[in-house]
């Protein structure tokens, strides 16, 4: 395809639109909902998975020693562990630093007067290679010698890995029907356009147009519908975040209320309008290829 | 230039509209196509420019078989074979000028080139004067001329034309042949199907009949029917009555 002919094929694709304004306006505003209802959908997945991730980084194994145990014995339980495969990373955590930490946060609700000496045992943190096992390696820790207490948070875990598979199932069958809604709408909105202009590309045809020179305007038709329904989408979705979200959020209990999806603005708006670019372009290669199926 | 070998053509619907057509138009050569309607004329054009394949037997044009084309080669082949059409296919939003700067937008030919070639084409069928027109503003002469011009632009070296007088007036239609003509002298190849018995008669070119999808005759020099009484009807008008 050559340069001088881009010029003209992108203003037949601006021409299709303009001549169909009604469908165009349909189409664009169709592809708007159903990116915003998309678009939310997608923060609500990547909000609660990064949620569930962020609760599951807590969720490490926490093993005491016995308070009589040595900074020694510590460190050798500590190596011990972290030859263990499933390790990913320990964590000595210092007395001292945690005692303070403690006699800190509790100051204000109990007195603790009475305790001058530090009470605390040796603790390690320890992170498994894989959420799912922490189990089994706790289990392994519970029998190295010289561990007095092992603490793991599979119960809790289980629940919130389901909250979030379910959420992200909804959210997987929710996009999959809204990206094919906006697909049909986008492919009847072209071929509105290919109807309007049949006996253009019938001569188009017979005058020897190759079968791009004609599909490219149509494309770029879709495509254009299809971005500046998600410009719009992105618009409703900055909306309803700053004035519904902000409801629900607060509705919700401090610990569940950092739900945000970790995913940048320019990212979101970018992938949007990317989907809706493709969408528009798939729904034109639907229709065109219906239509005419040369 | 363009011959067909053995051609027959069965319509989807079973009607049989060619029957093993053997025929050869030379290079620069000018033949008239004619029949009744309904005697396959606008068929047998079809299978030139591909908009139709034949149920059997070849087409070659300038010696290229064009039933084994594949579908992405078809555009290069109209761009090689001028066609002008019996509805004209004029776009009626575009001026005269644009409808022939359309085609060639289409084929992809330089801008500076493109006014260069239209303005030939339009002086060629005498038809500059009205280039800002839109088809609706011209007669029905004019509206042929300019889809003729059309059919030129590309400089195609065959051009076929499907009852290009069909609708005319004997004065127009003169006019319209002495067009092809000249557009023939130039050395274009040119094919016309017709049932205007007066523009073949009083030119006497070749003249190629065709009777229920056969040709029954093929004369360099012929008038439009040979002898009155050897008009047939098809069977299917037959029963049709
Ligand atoms: N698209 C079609 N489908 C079925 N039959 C057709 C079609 N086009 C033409 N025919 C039939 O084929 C025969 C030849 O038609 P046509 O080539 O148009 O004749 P002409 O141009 O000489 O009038 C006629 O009987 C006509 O009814
Ligand atoms: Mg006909």
């Amino acid at each position: 395809m050559k340069l001088r002919n881009l010029e003209y094929l992108i203003q037949e694709a601006f021409i299709g639109i303009w001549r169909n304004g009604i469908m165009a306006v349909a189409a664009v505003s169709t592809v708007a909902l159903s990116l915003a209802i998309l678009g939310v959908f997608l923060l609500l997945v990547l909000g609660s998975h990064r949620f569930v991730e962020r609760q599951l980084a807590g969720f490490e194994v926490a093993a005491f020693l016995p308070r009589e145990a040595s900074q020694e014995d510590a460190e050798k339980v500590r190596d011990t562990i972290a030859k263990l495969p499933l390790t990913k990373n320990v964590e000595l955590l210092s007395r001292d630093k945690e005692w303070a930490e403690f006699k800190r946060k509790m100051n204000t609700k109990i007195d603790l007067g009475g305790v001058t000496d530090n009470p605390l045992p040796y603790a390690l943190h320890i992170e498994s290679k894989d959420p799912r096992k922490t189990a089994a390696l706790a289990q392994q820790i519970r029998e190295i010698p010289g561990v007095k207490r092992v603490a793991d948070a599979r119960e809790d875990y289980r629940v919130v890995r389901a909250v979030a598979d379910l959420v992200k199932l909804l959210g997987f069958a929710a996009s999959v029907v809204l990206c094919l809604t906006t697909v049909f709408i986008i492919s009847n909105a072209i071929r509105l356009t290919l109807f309007a202009r049949r006996h253009e590309i019938r001569i188009m045809q017979l005058v020897g147009a190759t079968n791009w020179f004609i599909r490219i305007p149509l494309v770029l038709e879709g495509i254009i519908l299809g971005a500046l329904g998600a410009v719009i989408a992105v618009g409703l979705v900055a909306v309803s975040l700053e004035y519904v979200a902000g409801l629900v959020v607060r509705m919700l209990p401090p610990t569940l209320r950092d739900v945000s999806s970790g995913v940048s603005h320019t990212q979101f708006i970018a992938l949007l309008v990317l989907g809706g670019a493709a969408i528009g372009a798939l729904g034109s290669f639907i229709s065109i290829r219906r239509f005419l199926k040369v | 230039m363009i011959e067909l070998c053995d051609v027959s053509l069965v319509y989807p619907n079973g009607v049989q509209a060619l029957s093993h057509v053997d025929l050869r138009v030379g290079r620069g050569d000018f033949a008239f196509l004619v029949g009744t309607s309904g005697s396959g004329k606008s068929t047998l054009l079809k299978l030139l420019y591909r908009e139709l394949s034949p149920t059997e037997g070849k087409v070659f044009i300038a010696g290229q078989d064009i039933t084994t084309l594949p579908q992405n080669a078809v555009p290069f082949l109209r761009r090689r074979l001028g066609v002008v059409f019996q509805d004209f296919k004029l776009l009626p939003q575009k001026t005269v000028w644009e409808n022939l700067a359309f085609v060639l937008r289409v084929t992809s030919v330089p801008r500076r080139e493109m006014r260069k070639r239209i303005s030939e084409a339009l002086d060629l069928v005498g038809l500059m004067h009205r280039c800002d027109s839109f088809p609706a503003e011209l007669s029905g002469g004019e509206q042929q001329r300019a889809a003729i011009a059309r059919a030129l632009v590309n400089n195609p070296p065959i051009l076929v034309a499907d009852e290009p007088t069909g609708n005319l007036d004997p004065d127009t239609s003169w006019g319209i042949m002495q067009i092809l003509t000249r557009i023939n002298a130039r050395g274009t190849t040119i094919l016309v199907a017709t049932h205007d018995n007066q523009v073949v008669d009083r030119l006497m070119r070749r003249v190629i009949a065709l009777d229920c999808g056969k040709i029954v005759r093929d004369e360099n020099r012929g008038t439009y029917s040979s002898t009155p009484e050897s008009e047939s009807m098809c069977k299917s008008e037959i029963t049709e009555s």
